[in-house]
């Protein structure tokens, strides 16, 4: 294998649970593919914030859970897909998801886009509904989601 | 010939979270800032400090100077503009890769120390040092593994890279401390092993230990190991203390600034 070859192995392995290239000790690499994740994790709760509250303390090991066999795709996109595979449980993340879906338009494949056209998205708060409204660019809620 | 922060005793990584700190540091001579955290321009509280003659080092830590491809040329020139715009005696970066085979691995990957890795190193240093005006140091980085088959020692490793490139060192204490301690070597000397004379500043931070091994965390207080290890470096080079996240109060982040300058025997800056 060439040099780029074997990087490029190693680094599978450590971010998509891709088989350990031989010679490798597997506890260290174990250990470095968890200390990945819990990095990754902590960026993606930096970006969504109120996603990664919504889990009560249990942040680090669902997203770690989920993203194991996926390569990362950025903090943005890493927790819009999780957001999208397991839906938002507060009020506060139902509304972080859907100023981000009102604001960029993302198909789950390729990177987010800023929208050029008005959207309204609905948020369910507890009894209630709130509304987010996108036009220009700026996001407007309508309702509390308190 | 002397590092172009020769004198300049100890720092601190200027990071947002802490802008008020180092604003707040009367003796501060330098500092250094991630390269990547200036896409949208430079703070006003950096250009404060700039303004103020503190030496600020754009500091990258996405460029994969160990990646079998060339530096994206885009990464090379914003390393070269905030050399310019913040005025930098010199830039720094790891010797490391963080992405390959389309993939981002989201942090530093220790290399191969092999004379192929070398040479590719060696090409990326190169590149790097026809865009950047000022002088580059290389930062050799912890890791919990190493690859199988290593050709090198750590010090003929970086020797080799250094003389080729005419790079600096910027040696991590606590990098040489985590990866001592997770071979079961004995710190000092590792770190007597290494070209020290070329050393242009050191990175000190602290971490932890969990699950058997020591993890270079920066967001743990700094280890009296570690500070002891600071001791043994001669001619008492500039040292900057890394601290990226778990915030403490200002005393105790001024605590440690003193405790580094005291094993240093560089001047207080905290007063």
């Amino acid at each position: 294998m060439t040099l780029a070859e074997r990087q490029a192995a190693l680094v599978r392995a450590l971010v998509t649970g891709a088989e350990i290239p031989p010679g490798f000790a597997a506890p260290a690499l174990t250990a470095t593919r968890s200390a990945l994740m819990r990095k990754r994790g902590a960026e993606v709760a930096q970006v969504w914030p109120r996603l990664a509250e919504s889990h009560n303390g249990r942040w680090l090991e669902a997203f770690g859970a989920w993203a194991g066999q996926r390569a990362p795709l950025g903090s943005l996109r890493d927790g819009w897909d999780f957001a999208r595979d397991h839906p938002p449980q507060t009020a506060q993340a139902r509304l972080e998801l859907a100023l981000r879906e009102a604001t960029f338009a993302y198909d789950g494949t390729t990177a987010p886009r800023r929208r050029k056209l008005p959207v309204v998205r609905l948020v369910r708060a507890h009894r209630r509904l709130a509304a987010v409204i996108q036009a220009g660019g700026r996001c407007r809620v309508i309702g509390s989601v308190f | 010939m002397s590092s172009p922060l020769a004198g300049r005793g100890t720092g601190i990584g200027w990071r947002p979270e802490i802008a008020g700190v180092a604003a707040d540091l009367p003796g501060l001579r330098f500092t250094e800032v991630i390269a990547e955290s200036l896409h949208s321009g430079v703070p006003p509280a950096l250009s404060a400090l700039a303004e103020r003659g503190v030496a600020v080092v754009p500091h990258g830590v996405k460029l994969s100077l160990g990646g079998t491809d060339e530096p994206d040329p885009g990464r090379v020139s914003h390393l070269a503009w905030c050399a310019e715009v913040l005025g930098a005696p010199l830039i720094s970066e790891h010797i490391a890769f963080v992405r390959a085979g389309g993939l981002e691995a989201g942090h530093l990957l220790p290399v191969p120390r092999t004379r192929e890795q070398a040479d590719v190193i060696v090409r990326n240093v190169l590149r790097v040092k026809e865009s950047v005006s000022v002088p580059i140091a290389l930062e050799p980085i912890a890791a919990l593994f190493s690859w199988p088959g290593d050709e090198l020692t750590e010090a003929e490793f970086l020797t080799d890279i250094l003389d080729r490139t005419g790079a600096w060192l910027l040696l991590d204490v606590a990098n040489c401390y985590a990866n001592a301690l997770n071979r079961g070597e004995d710190p000092l000397s590792s770190v007597e092993r290494l070209p020290l004379e070329r050393i242009a500043y050191m990175h000190v931070a602290g971490g932890r230990s969990a699950d058997g091994y020591y993890h270079d965390t920066h967001t743990d207080p700094v280890p009296r190991e570690v500070l002891d290890l600071l001791k043994a470096i001669p001619g008492a080079p500039p040292a900057l203390l890394e601290r990226d996240g778990a915030y403490p109060a200002a005393e105790v982040l001024k605590s440690e600034l003193d405790a580094i300058s005291h094993a240093c025997g560089h001047p207080v800056i905290t007063s």
